[in-house]
């Protein structure tokens, strides 16, 4: 694990935005991992950036704290989150992945649609951290890698965006290249 | 002879976009013969046909596959050959850009892309990379920009090293919208010829992830 300190830091604030539930802060917790995860491709940092995004996103459907597993899943989560920052602050860091994992599986406790909607926005959350690798100019397939997603979800999400449309993505004239494809086919 | 080498991107649009049957009709015209390396069929089928998801994509491409329309690399160059090279060439790619004040290289592509440079050095023939993600194509074609854009995404400076650069050689790229392009120019397409079609064709590949600008596609039909 790389930037210890740093992911340590980032799951306090985590555990205090649940706590007053300032979802706002939440999610811009959740871009600040990103710009690191891009030079140090480090997974324990892909996975709290995933997790960040995607506890955001599960706290601002109010909806999904009226639902049957709610309480549950909350009293794990702040649980586990607490029990990962005094394990990384010991610097165990193998304890400290045990309890971040254990949020994620403790979805699978809960019984019904929330289980259901709360694995929804991981799976989402994970395709999203991977367009923003993307974003910042590491290849599809490499960001697809990190963050074990498929190519093909990748494909539409990349797709939907506006990162083609950068000047920068226009590496040569396109009747060049038209006529380089023009060429090879005679 | 010649080589026409696929990364997955440009299949998977294809495939989204209901438009495998016009690799076929392309093959048909074409003076050569349509590349997968093992590392792009793990990407477009090996994988998919464990997600349910994907499972009838992955088998229409492998049926590509089946009737030789998509050719495996391993039948022109020895798979451990090829593996030796894509290592290389990983290697030389993930280390061009680095952060200067921790020296960390960044990892910027991966097998997939890198084995389609790969059998472009070791088929020693004619070769054209047919690729829709944008990092690998501008690393080679632009690497400033590539630079430049990551030193502002990033809010940090960072190094290119050009030495590495120039032991790449200058590929050749087109995207799956080049490709349709071409099929849409020859009346491949088998749908009714006018410019709505072009149109929908250059978009459809666009919006299931081919790293084309809408400016570029405006161009590409002005070209006909």
């Amino acid at each position: 694990m790389k930037e210890v300190k740093h992911i340590a830091k980032l799951l306090r604030a985590t555990k205090r935005c649940i706590q007053e539930n300032n979802i706002n802060e939440l999610k811009n917790l959740s871009n600040q991992t990103i710009h690191s995860a891009t030079i140090s491709q480090d997974g324990d940092n892909i996975i709290v950036a995933v997790l960040i995004y995607a506890l955001g996103k599960i706290f601002e459907r109010e909806h999904y704290q009226k639902m049957q597993g709610w309480e549950l899943f909350q009293k794990s989560l702040i649980k586990n989150l607490g029990l990962s920052i005094k394990s990384l602050e010991s610097e165990q860091i193998d304890n400290a992945r045990t309890y971040i994992g254990r949020i994620r599986n403790s979805i699978n406790k809960i019984s019904g649609d929330l289980s259901r909607y709360i694995k929804d926005v991981f799976v989402k959350a994970q395709i999203n951290k991977a367009f923003k690798l993307y974003e910042h100019g590491i290849s599809t397939e490499k960001t697809a890698e990190l963050l074990g997603v498929s190519l093909w979800d990748l494909a539409s999400y990349i797709g939907q965006s506006s990162v083609a449309d950068a000047k920068v993505a226009i590496s040569m004239p396109e009747h060049k290249r038209i006529k380089i494809a023009e060429e090879f086919f005679g | 002879m010649k080589y026409l080498i696929f990364d997955a991107g440009p299949i998977i649009s294809l495939t989204m976009n209901g438009m495998l049957s016009v690799l076929e009709k392309l093959k048909q015209v074409f003076q050569g013969e349509f590349i997968i390396t093992p590392q792009v069929k793990n990407e477009i089928i090996d994988r998919p046909m464990k997600i349910k998801k994907y499972k009838l994509e992955a088998i229409q491409v492998k049926s590509l596959i089946d009737k030789g329309i998509l050719k495996m690399s391993t039948k022109i160059v020895p798979q451990q050959k090829l593996d030796k090279e894509t290592k290389k060439i990983i290697q030389t790619m993930n280390n061009v850009l680095s952060e200067p004040s921790t020296n960390e290289k960044i990892n910027l592509i991966h097998e997939g892309e890198a084995s389609c440079l790969a059998f472009s050095n070791l088929c020693g023939v004619d070769n054209l990379i047919v690729i829709d993600e944008r990092s690998t194509r501008i690393m080679i074609e632009n690497p400033k920009a590539l630079e430049d854009m990551m030193e502002r995404k990033l809010h940090t400076p960072l190094e290119l090293n050009n030495n590495l650069l120039n032991q790449l050689k200058q590929y050749k790229f087109i995207r799956s919208a080049e490709l349709l392009f071409i099929a849409y120019k020859k009346g491949l397409v088998g749908l009714k010829q006018d410019k709505n079609l072009l149109d929908a064709l250059l978009y459809g590949v666009k919006f299931k992830g081919a790293a084309i600008s809408s400016t570029e596609i405006e161009d590409m039909k002005k070209l006909i």
